[in-house]
């Protein structure tokens, strides 16, 4: 149905309009969201009287200016709030950057089907990081004026260079002196060169140890192949010792979906909940190096995708109704950005983008990158987001180079077609990385994006979960306020 | 199969029509003149049998963006006002050099 608008029609007689957006999230409902995504839904007739200034229910109305859509006359205290509650939703811009990613070896004993890197045969010793590089990476972690500094250590295999994680743990404690930042260190490492000296060390430095588990033998051993094929049995003893060494909290794990998991999101649930990983992240696969390939595991659509995350999201607030509180990654931070005043400032759901913001990739070489899929890109041949190298380059020179300031500038969403008029701009962001890897450009075609496709189809389907399902509103609102 | 739709340029503005011919580029592109008071749009569909569900998609898309449009217009002092306040305490802009 559609409404036609008399442009002269006459503005509301004892209130008026907030800024707001709003879209049809069917023919029935139209969401409307304000400066800083509180919502409320209306009718389309509403929408209209509500623009009109004709809307006559007082209920409505009430509620209106309570999610600061409409206010009174002459009422100060809403733009008041609205304010604070926007510099509260952007208060980590000042703090840039949080996570810092050293890659300290390319080299690798699996040969996972979808690897974003060009892995190195374990014997490669050229392809691992060095004392100076990690040094002068050093440098540039404490330049930074966050007040939390994370260093992640990735690969290739991150354990196969163990003695630069042992050096970059000691170093930066050392500088961790004046005014000190809270450090944390995480390893993401498939585990299966997990020994007990490791541990031991972890368990010494508090450091955390994050894996990838694609969740039933037969699904992980085949998307993550190593000699012997026993990539799955090592992870899952990884995880049990680690669980039993450090915490169940100091270990976690990423699954990453191939059209192998598609149908099967309730065995991978259950694979996480038999070793108590309670905590599961339902990751499409991300369209860079081998992924890309016929048999990288990436051939399936955004539809496809949502359809097993929805399938995924059920399957949880079942669990969560029957007592295991289970929980998935991506809905919680949605739903923080949805249903409370916080932005957890998730790198891919960020305005502007968190690319050198709110991270900073160190390759093994020496190259710095704004994020881990420019660093993939890179090693795909394409270097447009190499912001400099530790052997010439400055902490200023990196952060003020127009590899990073251009496309930062031009993934500010309320500036972005489409974006700026988007109901979901506040929960959303933008993506120059996937967006140049699969357009050609960092803002992107936004009604041919994958990216707008599938964060406007999690949208939907969150909002019409808390909407129609008290037991799904239940859990979200827990998860909005952890 | 590509088609004709003309919009009334005293009711329609031409920023609504082409936010509305751009949020349409996952199933057509439009190609849009102005002529006797008229805005004449050429759309070329994507896929030759969706031309219905195109037509309805734009003609719903420009109202929708005449809506927003309205909205921008009502709002505008306000949204620059708290615009103004949230960044006046962020400590993000430097004060200016005393003279």
């Amino acid at each position: 149905m559609t409404i036609a608008f008399d442009r002269q029609s006459a503005v509301p007689a004892h209130w008026e309009l907030l800024p707001f957006r709003f879209h049809a999230l069917d023919p029935t409902t139209t969401l409307l969201t304000n400066l800083v995504g509180e919502q409320v839904c209306v009718n389309p007739y509403q929408l209209t009287e509500i623009v009109d200034g004709t809307c006559t229910d007082e209920a409505l109305l009430a509620e209106l200016r309570a999610k600061h859509i409409i206010r009174g006359f002459g009422e100060r205290t809403s733009a008041e709030l609205l304010a604070m509650k926007l510099r509260t939703r952007m208060r980590r811009l000042p703090d840039s950057t949080g996570l810092h990613i050293f890659v300290v070896t390319l080299r690798c004993e699996h040969t996972c089907k979808y690897c974003q890197v060009s892995r190195q045969p374990t014997s490669g010793a050229r392809y691992d990081m060095t004392v100076q590089h990690a040094e002068r990476a050093l440098d540039i972690v404490f330049r930074s004026p966050s007040p939390r500094l994370k260093i992640e250590f990735q690969g290739g295999e991150p354990l196969l260079n163990f003695a630069i994680i042992q050096h970059i743990v000691t170093a930066a404690r050392a500088r961790n002196v004046g005014p000190t930042r809270d450090l944390s260190f995480v390893i993401a490492s498939n585990l299966a060169l997990l020994s007990d000296e490791i541990l031991d060390y972890c368990k010494r430095e508090g450091i955390y140890l994050s894996t990838s588990l694609d969740g039933p033998p037969d699904l992980h051993t085949r998307n993550r192949p190593r000699p012997g094929n026993d990539s799955w049995q090592r992870t899952v003893d990884g995880i049990g010792s680690a669980q039993r060494a450090l915490g169940v909290d100091h270990v976690s794990a990423l699954m990453t979906t191939t059209e192998g998991s598609l149908g099967r999101v309730r065995e991978i649930i259950d694979q996480y909940r038999s070793l108590g990983v309670l905590n599961i992240f339902l990751r499409p696969i991300s369209p860079y190096g081998f992924a890309l390939r016929r048999r990288g595991g990436g051939n399936y659509g955004v539809e496809a995708w949502l359809k097993f995350y929805e399938e995924g999201l059920d399957y949880i607030f079942e669990l969560n109704a029957a007592g295991t509180l289970m929980v998935e990654t991506y809905a919680v931070i949605i739903a923080k950005k949805m249903f409370s005043n916080e932005d957890p400032g998730y790198v891919d759901l960020t305005s502007p983008a968190g690319i050198g913001l709110s991270a900073l990739v160190y390759n093994y070489d020496g190259a710095v990158y704004a994020s881990d899929e420019g660093r993939m890109l890179a090693e795909m041949g394409d270097h447009t987001f190499r912001l400099g190298h530790l052997d010439t380059d400055t902490y200023e020179d990196i952060m003020l180079s127009d590899a990073l300031l251009s496309p930062l500038e031009q993934s500010i969403t309320t500036s972005a077609p489409m974006c700026s008029t988007c109901a979901f701009e506040p929960y959303c962001g933008s993506d120059p990385v996937f967006h140049h890897a699969t357009m050609g450009d960092a803002v992107g075609v936004k009604p041919l994006s994958a990216f707008c496709q599938r964060n406007m189809g999690v949208f939907t389907l969150l909002l019409r979960k808390y909407r129609d399902d008290p037991g799904a509103r239940a859990v979200l609102r827990k998860w909005a306020h952890r | 199969m590509s088609f004709q739709l003309k919009f009334d340029a005293k009711t329609v503005t031409l920023d609504a029509l082409q936010r509305a011919a751009y949020a349409l580029s996952d199933v057509a592109t439009v190609e849009i003149r102005e002529g006797d008071g008229e805005y004449i749009c050429d759309v070329f569909p994507r896929d030759d049998g969706s031309h219905d569900d195109v037509e309805h998609r734009l003609r719903i898309g420009v109202i929708d963006y005449m809506l927003r449009q309205r909205i921008a217009e009502q709002t505008e002092p306000i949204r620059n006002l708290i615009f103004a306040l949230a960044f006046s305490q962020t400590g993000l802009i430097a004060e200016e050099p005393a003279e």
